[in-house]
């Protein structure tokens, strides 16, 4: 599976990732070098869609291992199936020529694969997907980095199972919590940031068919002015803007005032606070004539 | 892109090496397993290309965001091209000789009894870097001395000794006055001449890593909003920890046994105990003597962001006495607010530091306050009268509670100078905390 980097591009293009040279770059040299891609960002830049877009363009199986407080091997690795276990015990009772060994009951069938494992029993090089892995507890994380150096486990009942090809593995976190040197160490790293004005509107015309040339440009405008404001709880993540682009478009809009952006204000601004932090510091006319002033809103949010 | 055999440049590992250590004296950890993945990474890349070289060094050297800054610019410094590195050493050439004449220029200036004072170069250095007037009032002390009555040369150490010390106060103003101004005491400049802030290395950053001290009244709107991000994440974080899994606790039997009864005895589905958690106890005790009350505030600010995650949150604010300012907590209305109303309020405010006393108090008047589930955070640079009897007062405070963090401004390479700081860290976690970002990393691996 050797990826060149213009295969690589294509890919994003085919597939609507819309990302600069230094991020397609970045994920070329996680697949070169077969290091795990860490991606850290705020929430709704594009990280987790990173790990579904490579495979698609890969054109392999996405393995996805979501993190969250209390997650450990059973969950990540394998479990024995127990019941399954017990059930066999309890049929073979009465079966006195059907002896129930040890070996039997620690065999592959009673084993429940979880997503790390599978990555690493996969027969084709998949995409493994380890999400918000800053959820994850500390002991988690340690136990995590060293199945990323090695890619293999021990289940001691079966022995040593080494990877058949080493997954592409991308990480993400919201950098909530500062994770450890150890994994960063294994990790090739990218920090993706909202996308530009520009980038943004090619993003809406990927995504959203439909969508006015003149609308995506002045909703991108307005998505960048609302996440440079400071206080707000919550930015508008790209997800927010294509679902706002998608409802403009049922609704049969074609052009943005300050009006409609007051009406479906909830669809981008999930929080009574913020909602009621634009009326107080930017309303609609504030809308209004940033759109009339033409300027780009402020639209410094870097190109991821 | 074909995998190349061979680097074109035999030089290449010898640039990366110097160049991984600049970023490891910048302050960015940079292992020799990242030094290797480099250069591995730079075999896959178009190396005529900056941008490529640049990235392909980025992803595999720079592991946190912050880091960034630093980074960009010591690879600008370091991999400059030709045409300005010429340019850089020229200026650096003329910025050699002028600097040179500066030192003899000052060692004329500074003579006694027709012969240079015996100063080192960075002392003359701060001479010239004074403005003409503190010059001109120096010489003219000088010139006083050696024209005064039976002034002899053994007079000629004292005078160097004042002349020394007044440099050296001179050069403490100035360090204060840049940090006012902000630059970051830890950016790489140092590191990179001329280096100037861009990026996540100045501004915010920059601000994070400034001693808290150095705030200024401008700035200070904006460490607010920096010190409630920083809470706000710090919070989410800790509500976060306390969700409990899946499998929280360890393995309940009884329950188990009572819950696979229906399966005829035979144990089918483990039970777990639930984890217990008990909401942390938390009470503050912030030094606001006259070199304290700067950070006490900030401390206090972050603190009472995460108030909503802590069973318990008190505030007590002490110097020769404790006084309890939890009530003034409540209705706070900004970072310059709650230093006029807590601080400048204060009975106890400016004063000198009885530690013991304060101690004593606490633990006389808010017995219920301390407990085993209670951690006691102090913001103190342990400087107090009394040293003995507060260091017998915190064993005692140390036996009643669950811990006691202490949050000192002194920079760490100080320690060693004060018996109290020695002391004193031998009861409790003594950590370095006189930036904002210092005090973010500290808290958030303690509560």
């Amino acid at each position: 599976m050797a990826v060149t980097m213009p295969d690589l591009k294509q890919g994003f293009n085919r597939v609507g990732y819309i990302c600069d040279d230094s991020t397609a770059l970045t994920v070329y040299l996680t697949l070169a070098l077969e290091k795990p891609l860490l991606i850290e960002g705020a929430p709704g830049v594009g990280k987790t869609e990173m790990g579904k877009v490579l495979a698609d363009i890969l054109e392999t199986d996405l393995i996805r291992l979501q993190c969250y407080e209390g997650l450990d091997e059973t969950k990540a690795l394998y479990e024995w199936n127990y019941q399954r276990q017990l059930l066999r015990i309890q049929m073979n009772r009465n079966l006195e020529d059907d002896q129930v060994t040890e070996e039997n009951l620690f065999s592959e069938q009673y084993l429940m694969e979880r997503p790390l494992l599978k990555a690493i029993k996969a027969q084709e090089r998949p995409v493994l997907l380890i999400d918000e892995v800053d959820k994850c507890d500390p002991e988690f994380e340690a136990f995590l980095f060293e199945v990323l150096s090695d890619f293999q486990v021990s289940v001691p009942e079966l022995g040593t199972i080494r990877a058949n090809q080493i997954p592409v593995v991308v990480l993400t976190s919201n950098n909530e919590r500062e994770l450890s040197d150890g994994l960063k160490r294994r990790c090739l790293y990218l920090y993706l940031d909202f996308p530009s004005v520009e980038n943004e509107v090619r993003i809406i015309k990927a995504r959203v068919p439909g969508v006015a040339d003149r609308l995506a440009w002045e909703m991108a405008r307005v998505v960048a002015r609302l996440r440079q404001q400071g206080d707000l709880r919550k930015k508008p993540s790209i997800a927010e803007t294509l679902d706002w682009a998608r409802a403009l478009v049922a609704l049969n809009r074609s052009r943005l005032d300050g009006k409609l952006v007051g009406e479906t204000l909830n669809l981008v601004l999930k929080t009574r606070a913020d909602q009621e932090y634009f009326r107080e510091e930017i309303g609609p006319e504030g809308i209004e004539d940033m759109l009339r002033q033409g300027g780009n809103g402020g639209g410094a949010a870097r190109c991821r | 892109m074909p995998l190349k055999e061979k680097l074109p440049d035999s030089h290449l590992e010898e640039n990366l090496v110097t160049f991984t250590n600049l970023l490891r004296q910048a302050g960015v950890p940079v292992s020799t397993t990242e030094a290797m993945d480099a250069l591995n990474a730079l075999q896959q890349v178009d190396m005529s290309s900056r941008e490529e070289f640049k990235t392909a060094l980025q992803a595999a050297l720079i592991k946190n965001r912050r880091d960034q800054g630093y980074f960009n610019r010591l690879f600008d410094y370091f991999f400059a091209s030709p045409e300005t590195r010429i340019r850089e050493e020229k200026k650096a050439a003329v910025y050699k000789k002028k600097y040179e004449a500066g030192l003899d220029q000052a060692s004329k200036e500074l003579q006694f009894k027709g012969e240079s004072l015996q100063l080192s170069a960075s002392e003359l250095a701060q001479y010239n870097s004074m403005s003409p007037e503190q010059r001109e009032r120096l010489q003219v002390f000088m010139h006083k001395t050696e024209t005064g009555v039976n002034v002899e040369e053994r007079f000629r150490p004292i005078l160097e000794a004042v002349v020394k010390s007044h440099l050296r106060y001179c050069r403490t103003n100035q360090n204060r006055d840049k940090k006012e101004g902000g630059s970051s005491s830890a950016s790489a400049s140092g590191a990179v001449p001329g280096g100037s802030g861009s990026g996540p290395g100045s501004g915010r950053a920059a601000l994070s890593e400034m001693d808290m001290q150095a705030i200024t009244a401008s700035k200070l709107p904006e460490a607010e909003q920096l010190l409630q991000r920083l809470s706000k994440k710090l919070a989410i974080q800790i509500l976060r920890r306390r969700r409990s899994g899946p499998r929280s606790g360890p393995l309940d039997l009884r329950r188990s046994l009572r819950d696979n009864m229906r399966y005829g005895g035979t144990i089918f589905k483990l039970k777990h105990k639930p984890r217990r958690r008990s909401r942390e106890q938390i009470v503050l005790l912030c030094d606001v003597s006259a070199s304290m009350q700067h950070y006490s505030t900030f401390v206090i600010q972050f603190m009472h962001g995460l108030r909503e995650t802590v069973r318990e949150f008190s505030c007590f604010s002490f110097s020769d006495d404790l006084e309890n300012i939890t009530p003034d907590l409540k209705n706070r209305g900004g970072l310059q607010q709650l230093l006029d109303r807590v601080i400048r309020r204060s009975d106890t405010w400016g004063g000198g530091t009885n530690l013991g006393l304060s101690l004593r108090s606490l633990m006389e008047k808010y017995p219920d306050l301390l407990n085993r589930r209670t951690s006691v955070i102090v913001v103190s640079d342990t400087r107090t009268i009394a040293l003995d009897y507060s260091i017998k007062e915190l064993g005692r405070l140390k036996d009643r509670v669950r811990r006691i963090v202490w949050l000192n401004p002194l920079p760490g390479e100080q320690w060693p100078e004060y018996r109290s700081v020695q002391s004193m860290s031998a009861l409790v976690e003594m950590w370095p905390c006189n930036t904002i970002s210092q005090l973010e990393a500290v808290l958030s691996g303690r509560l």
